[in-house]
């Protein structure tokens, strides 16, 4: 165990002593100590700075499950360690600001916190992690720890339903991505991420391949909230929002991304990684943005949003791609996208972080999110009001904040694909950068409505159930560090370039890069008028003058019936599925005993009818056979007119009568074949059981013959007639398949010798198979014992019944 | 013989499904009772019929017929009569409790659990 | 110490015995039990270790030298069974001191549970067909009353069909033992083992496999033969509930295991085939099951048809590496399932009602309940790393390595449907608010908590600690992968 394992491990540890800190020291707000935790990771993974900008990488392995191939291996590479600085730094501000968010005493923190750790240690498990196994671990954790934080305040409806819900269809990603990983590790025959990735060029050949690779991605995009499983992303909003604005935005949803990025070195060779990462991606993107500007609630404008963004990214990852095809660096366009995926990854961490922060502020203060409530807050919080616009322009993309410049990487990635000569895309290059037009059109109104609807406008204070004052101090710290970032990054990007996103694009193209050289990753303000900067102008151009006419078209929106939304496809889905189950489950479990056994017997007929049909089993072979004797034939008839007697009998007495002729015939057989234990044994019990029959149904009333129709009855002859052929089939064959002498050979011999006795039958009854009949017998007390108790003990009489002892 | 006696057994299977499937329970019980004779006969069949001398030693016969399918056929009739006790016991329980002995008024899957 | 494997069948037998002859103090009852049940458990271990040294143990009854007598074998997946089974029975005897009432105690509810370990223990241990079906007997007979204790309505109602199923079963096992005597003539699993393989590509023994999976799968709920199962199951209280759930069930998968690995493996295309379409069915129609009810027991006995269906895939997928993960999930899944059952029982016991609809709110009075069975919910899913995990790792990737593309994504998918229905169960009985407000007065559950907390610590642990389970069931598969293993240990040849 090395220093990044504890690392992983210590958010877990902490978070075990939550509950004991919240009791013992209930002044002071449990935020404050756990406050502690992600500085402190914070500063040691800053340590790591130096190697990975070296594109050196720290692996070390703690044994596990090693029987399995199952270590616990962290691997520190440019891409873990900003995944680490995002996770820890975004904890430690989220966690500030929760400190004034949840109120110390209405809340039980010790949950809160708990869950947030437990969170903390997943993600860092997740980017972290070499071995793909551990990396499902920590993946369901995030689920898991999502899924509590979300139904944190869990009687609320809506709480639960959205917990639900990111819960199944995360989980349900991650268990496809699990199948996904067991693939790889079939091919590779290892569950290292390294050693995949040194095998990659061998696993393209492989024919389960595609399977693997789309079976991760179905991981990665449940996750990152890509199109069509987006929908669990809006209700996650449910949770407090520095829930949403760590989880649901800065990190958990981008373990996605990270998915996607680690495993570029192993499938982005294909062809079909470009087209569905990139596909995918766009799609998203423009769905998401198109969607976000119709919502009211600010919380789910930003839960699209992320969407929105979230598909960028990994657009560009998809057209990263296309650089593992070139050879050199030199003129590698492709690389770009690689560098503007991770440069916005930055970037929409800091100013969607600042986002929801501003959020939760507003929402705070006024009592509501709702965009139709709001209006003219800016003159009452006017630093707020300074956080959102900057948080806001740079998602749109204006200058000088960060988003401008990854905007522009953007759509520099995008035109270029027009030049492109790969995969088939000529047909098809035009439509990616008029979509990556499109959706950052769409992003640039809904930046405008979070500031222009909140902020200016009519203040409208009958709408609000408080008096909007600014923010506590201690509130706006965390959004002022996020949004000062967002400048910093915007004005001196290349403080990033070398540090942070060179060896995090490196470990996601690592193949192209020669040996001890770096990416170019230099980025400039200033390009020149290129077709990127003239997309931006065009951008806010139809930006504005959409804004402006808003309620002139957002009629369209109309035209999108709630009906058949994805969400309505969810929950319909979801009410089928209990509705049809419950429906089918009802239709076959009819309690009628009747049922279950037609479902038996049917199963008897059809599954040994098809065996015996299909391989040809039956044997006939009657010249090992008994001759057929004159005693013999008149007991069947007598036996077979006892039992016909029994099927037609009306009273009761006469079927109980008719079943002892039928066990007195039997005895009489048991005679004639030479069995005479058998037969005396017979007689006892067959006397014995006739009488029990005559006296527990002597006090009951007439034998009744609840009138059966006839399909009743004829269906009930037909499987009665199919089990009697069947069982009659398979008696022959297995006479007639004798192979072997029987091992009866040894007790005619030893019988006598060994056992003493002259008897066979009891011999082996009382020694050869003496275990048996000592069973036998604890069978019989079993039967005493449960007689007696079903006779004597009633509880219900006295009221006690099954379940409150 | 062993063919005849294969589908005699398997006559006892069909009229003991038969009455199984019906809904009296006492017809079902009786079904349970025809079901272990035809099992018995069966096993008994498996063994080989008359295929020598009743297995014991004093009968200095050169073959015997064979005793196993015996030892076990009599364990199986005792255990069978086990259950078959039981099964009448829990009926006539049932009977009293429930005042039916039609089963499909027992099937209670939701009404008064 | 020859006698060693004998011991875990006999210590309860002795127990049941003595037991019997107590009936009158229910005190001195429950100390018998709980001291027979935990030296149970004491002597499977010892037998684990034994195994563990020196391979497989064998006890010839009465000496007399098989395939002649009866043989007693414990390899390594029997005595793993038989332990798994004794401690969840020391469990459950430690909960019913809190729940099942004096009136049950005192009408041979504890010679009864001892009998029904006996048949247990036994069926996992013996290797003769024949005196596998006499401990089926036992075991069921046992069943019967255990089902049927208490003579409420429900349970005379439930006991019938279950008895009834039953004796059917019963009754074509022994035909079956009857077809395979003649067919071999021979009652030793090891011998019809060694005569089987002489004869592998005779039909007849391809009929007897489909034949054994019917009788076995009676007993272990697989589809379309499960039909009797959630509604008897449902009748008796929660701890005979959780000895069904853990036991009853996981042994007729053993037996299909066991038969399937021992007899029938030369016609696999067949078999093996019609085991995975069934396996996968039952899969689904369990999925649909527990979906379909808003009842505590129903979800869990629904959960329990998902298992086998997961099982009865990694038999059939029939490599060393799905046969592995089928012990690991077979031993998982008794001790979860157990653990699920006495915690389902709590909250039927604090509520008075196992509908969903009716409960709520429970988190804020018995906070451990619900984090409890929320682990033991993520462990029944499989979520690492906790229990399920590790089986249901190794039988999706034999799956996949086999081409079982489809079983495997269907097994993962079934996890699916297992944390939708538990998770809905947890967040209805602890989440929800509860439509009449809970009582003020807490009640007193430490002594039903406690067994059930126990079981899914140990649980947590199985997963967590797989490293150390490992080469116990790696010896298991050894055994069942090469049938001449446990062939020569009986026959010694």
């Amino acid at each position: 165990m090395s220093l990044l394992h504890w690392a992983v491990l210590a958010p877990f540890i902490m978070a075990v002593f939550v509950p004991v800190l919240r009791k013992k020291a209930a002044l002071i707000h449990t935020g404050w100590f756990v406050l502690i935790l992600p500085i402190v990771l914070f500063g040691t993974f800053l340590q790591y700075l130096p190697v990975t900008m070296n594109n050196n990488t720290v692996m070390q392995t703690a044994p596990w499950i090693p029987s399995l191939g199952i270590d616990f291996t962290v691997y520190m590479d440019g891409l873990s360690l900003l995944f680490a600085l995002l996770i820890t730094g975004i904890g430690a501000l989220v966690v500030l600001y929760s400190i004034y968010y949840l109120s110390k005493t209405k809340e039980s923190l010790h949950h809160f916190y708990v869950y947030l750790l437990m969170f903390m240690g997943a993600m860092l498990g997740v980017v972290l992690s070499d071995n793909v196994i551990t990396l499902y671990m920590f993946w369901e954790f995030t689920s898991i720890s999502s899924f509590l934080l979300i139904a944190y305040w869990y009687d609320r409806d809506r709480s639960r339903y959205g917990a639900l819900k990111s819960m199944l269809v995360t989980v349900f990603g991650g268990l496809i991505m699990l199948g996904g990983f067991l693939v790889l590790s079939i091919m590779g025959n290892t569950f290292s991420i390294r050693e995949l990735a040194a095998r990659a060029p061998e696993l393209n050949e492989h024919p389960l391949f595609l399977l693997a690779m789309i079976l991760v991605l179905l991981g990665a995009f449940t996750k990152s909230a890509q199109f069509p499983f987006y929908i669990w992303l809006p209700d996650a909003m449910e949770a407090p929002t520095p829930v949403s604005a760590y989880l649901h935005s800065a990190t958990m949803v981008k373990a996605g991304i990270y998915l996607v990025a680690r495993f570029s070195p192993i499938f982005a060779f294909s062809g079909y990684w470009f087209w569905i990462v990139g596909a995918v991606g766009l799609f998203t993107m423009v769905w998401a943005s198109f969607n976000a500007v119709k919502q009211t609630d600010l919380k789910s404008i930003l839960a699209f949003s992320t969407v929105s963004q979230l598909g960028l990214i990994m657009s560009l990852l998809g057209i990263g791609a296309a650089s593992l095809h070139f050879e050199t660096l030199d003129d590698n366009i492709f690389t770009a996208a690689v560098i503007a995926a991770v440069f916005h990854l930055i970037n929409h961490a800091t100013f969607k972080g600042s986002l929801f922060m501003v959020v939760g502020i507003i929402d705070h203060e006024t009592g509501t999110r709702d965009i139709r409530k709001l209006g003219g807050l800016m003159s009452f919080m006017p630093i707020t009001f300074t956080l959102s616009v900057i948080g806001a322009f740079s998602m749109a993309g204006l200058p000088p904040f960060n988003g401008f410049l990854s905007k522009e990487m953007f759509f520099l990635s995008m035109v270029q694909l027009i030049e492109l000569n790969l995969f088939n895309i000529e047909t098809w290059a035009i439509l990616f950068p008029v979509l990556a037009w499109v959706g950052s059109v769409f992003t640039f109104i809904y930046s405008m409505i979070i500031v222009f609807n909140v902020f200016t406008g009519k203040f409208q204070p009958e709408k609000i159930e408080k008096k909007p004052q600014e923010a506590p101090i201690g509130m706006l710290i965390s959004p002022i560090v996020l949004a000062s970032l967002v400048v910093v990054f915007g004005l001196f990007p290349n403080l990033l370039s070398y540090s942070l996103i060179q060896p995090a694009a490196a470990a996601i193209v690592p193949s192209i890069i020669p040996a001890g050289e770096q990416l170019d990753v230099h980025i400039s303000f200033w390009h020149g008028i290129t077709a990127e900067l003239l997309m931006t102008i065009g951008v806010i151009a139809a930006g504005i003058l959409l804004f402006k006419f808003m309620p002139k078209w957002g009629r369209v929106y109309d035209h999108f019936p709630g009906k058949v939304t994805l969400n309505q496809f969810y929950n319909s889905g979801l009410y089928a599925a209990e509705r049809g189950s419950n429906a089918i489950t009802n239709a076959y479990m009819t309690g009628f005993i009747r049922s279950y056994l037609v479902y038996i017997f049917t199963f008897f007929i059809a599954a040994l009818g098809f065996t015996m049909w299909a391989k040809d089993a039956f044997r006939y072979d009657a010249s090992a056979a008994a001759p057929i004797g004159l005693y013999e034939v008149c007991l069947i008839v007598v036996l077979l007119a006892a039992t016909l007697t029994i099927l037609m009998a009306k009273s009761r007495l006469t079927s109980i009568i008719s079943l002892g002729a039928v066990g007195y015939t039997v005895s009489l057989f048991f005679v004639i074949f030479r069995a005479p234990d058998l037969a005396l044994t017979q007689l006892v019990i067959e006397t014995v059981s006739t009488a029990l029959f005559l006296l527990c149904f002597y006090h009951l009333p007439k034998l009744s013959r609840h009138e059966e129709k006839r399909r009743f009855q004829a269906g009930n002859a037909i499987i009665a007639a199919g089990v009697g052929v069947i069982v009659t089939l398979l008696g022959i064959s297995a006479h007639s398949s004798k192979f072997f002498p029987s091992i009866n050979e040894y007790y005619v011999e030893n019988t006598y010798e060994k056992a003493g006795g002259e008897n066979m039958v009891n011999v082996i009854l009382v020694d050869f198979r003496g275990f048996d009949t000592l069973f036998e017998i604890s069978v019989l007390s079993v039967a005493a014992l449960g007689i007696y108790g079903l006779i004597k003990l009633r509880l219900e009489k006295g009221g006690e019944t099954n379940e409150n002892e | 013989m062993e063919i005849l006696m294969c589908i005699v057994a398997g006559l006892l299977f069909a009229a003991a499904v038969y009455l199984m499937l019906s809904k009296s329970l006492l017809r079902i019980i009786i079904g349970t009772g025809l079901l272990s004779h035809g099992t018995h006969l069966m096993l008994l069949t498996m063994g080989g019929l008359k295929a020598g001398a009743v297995p014991v030693l004093g009968e200095h016969a050169a073959t015997y017929t064979d005793p196993i399918p015996q030892a076990l056929i009599l364990t199986a009739i005792v255990i069978s009569f086990g259950v078959t006790a039981v099964f009448l016991v829990i009926a006539y329980r049932a009977y009293q409790e429930l005042g039916t002995d039609n089963m499909e008024q027992m099937r209670g899957m939701d009404t008064d659990d | 110490m020859i006698n060693l494997p004998i011991l875990p069948i006999l210590l309860p037998l002795v127990a049941a015995v003595l037991l019997m002859f107590l009936s009158k103090s229910v005190k001195a009852q429950r100390i018998v039990s709980v001291i027979a049940s935990a030296a149970t458990v004491l002597a499977a271990a010892v037998v684990l270790l034994k195994v563990k040294a020196d391979g497989i143990q064998t006890i010839d009854m009465g000496s007399w030298p098989a395939p002649f007598g009866i043989t007693l074998v414990s390899d390594m997946l029997s005595i793993l069974l038989v332990l798994t089974a004794s401690i969840i029975t020391l469990c459950v005897v430690l909960y019913s001191f809190g729940s099942i009432g004096s009136g049950r105690e005192a009408f041979y509810y504890y010679p009864i549970v001892q009998f029904l370990l006996v048949g247990v223990n036994g069926s996992f241990t013996t290797g003769d067909i024949f005196n596998l079906f006499v401990f089926f007997e036992i075991m069921l007979m046992s069943s019967y009353v255990l089902i049927v204790i208490g003579g409420t309505k429900v349970q005379l109602r439930e006991s019938i069909k279950y008895v009834l199923v039953n004796v059917i079963s019963s009754a074509i096992f022994v035909i079956a033992v009857g077809f395979l005597y003649s067919v071999t003539g021979s009652l030793n699993m090891a011998h019809i083992s060694t005569r089987i393989s002489e004869i592998s590509a005779e039909p007849i023994i391809t009929v007897l496999a489909i034949l054994f999976l019917i009788v076995f799968g009676l007993k272990g709920g697989i589809f379309p033969l499960y039909f009797w199962l959630p509604g008897s199951y449902a009748a008796p209280p929660a701890p005979i509930l959780a000895l069904f759930g853990a036991l009853l069930t996981k042994v007729g998968v053993y037996a299909i295991l066991r038969t399937y690995t021992l007899f029938f493996y030369h016609d696999q295309p067949f078999t093996h085939d019609i085991l995975a379409l069934l396996a996968l069915l039952t899969m689904v129609a369990g999925s649909i099951g527990a979906l379909a009810y808003k009842d505590v027991k129903q979800i869990l006995i629904y959960n329990i048809i998902i298992a086998v269906g997961v099982l009865l895939f990694g038999i059939a997928v029939m490599t060393e590496e799905s046969i592995a993960g089928t012990i690991f999930y077979l031993v998982h899944d008794m001790i979860i399932k157990a653990g699920l059952f006495l915690l389902g029982g709590i909250m039927i016991y604090i509520t008075g009602t196992s509908d969903l609809n009716k409960m709520g709110g429970l988190i804020r009075q018995y906070p451990a309940l619900g984090w409890t069975f929320l682990i033991a919910s993520f462990a029944l899913v499989g979520i690492p790393p906790l229990s399920g995990f590790t089986g249901k790792l190794l039988i999706v990737r034999a799956g996949f390595e086999t081409g079982e593309y489809v079983g495997a994504i269907v097994v993962l998918l079934s996890s699916l449907a297992v944390l939708y229905s538990v998770v809905n169960l947890f967040m209805d009985v602890f989440w929800k608010k509860p439509e009449i407000p809970l009582p003020e007065t807490k009640k007193q559950t430490a002594s039903l908590f406690i067994p059930a907390a126990v079981l899914v610590i140990l649980s947590v642990l199985y997963g967590v600690g797989t490293e150390v389970v490992y080469p116990y069931v790696m010896q298991a598969v050894d055994t069942l992968i090469h049938p001449e293993i446990y062939i020569d240990a009986v026959l010694k040849e």
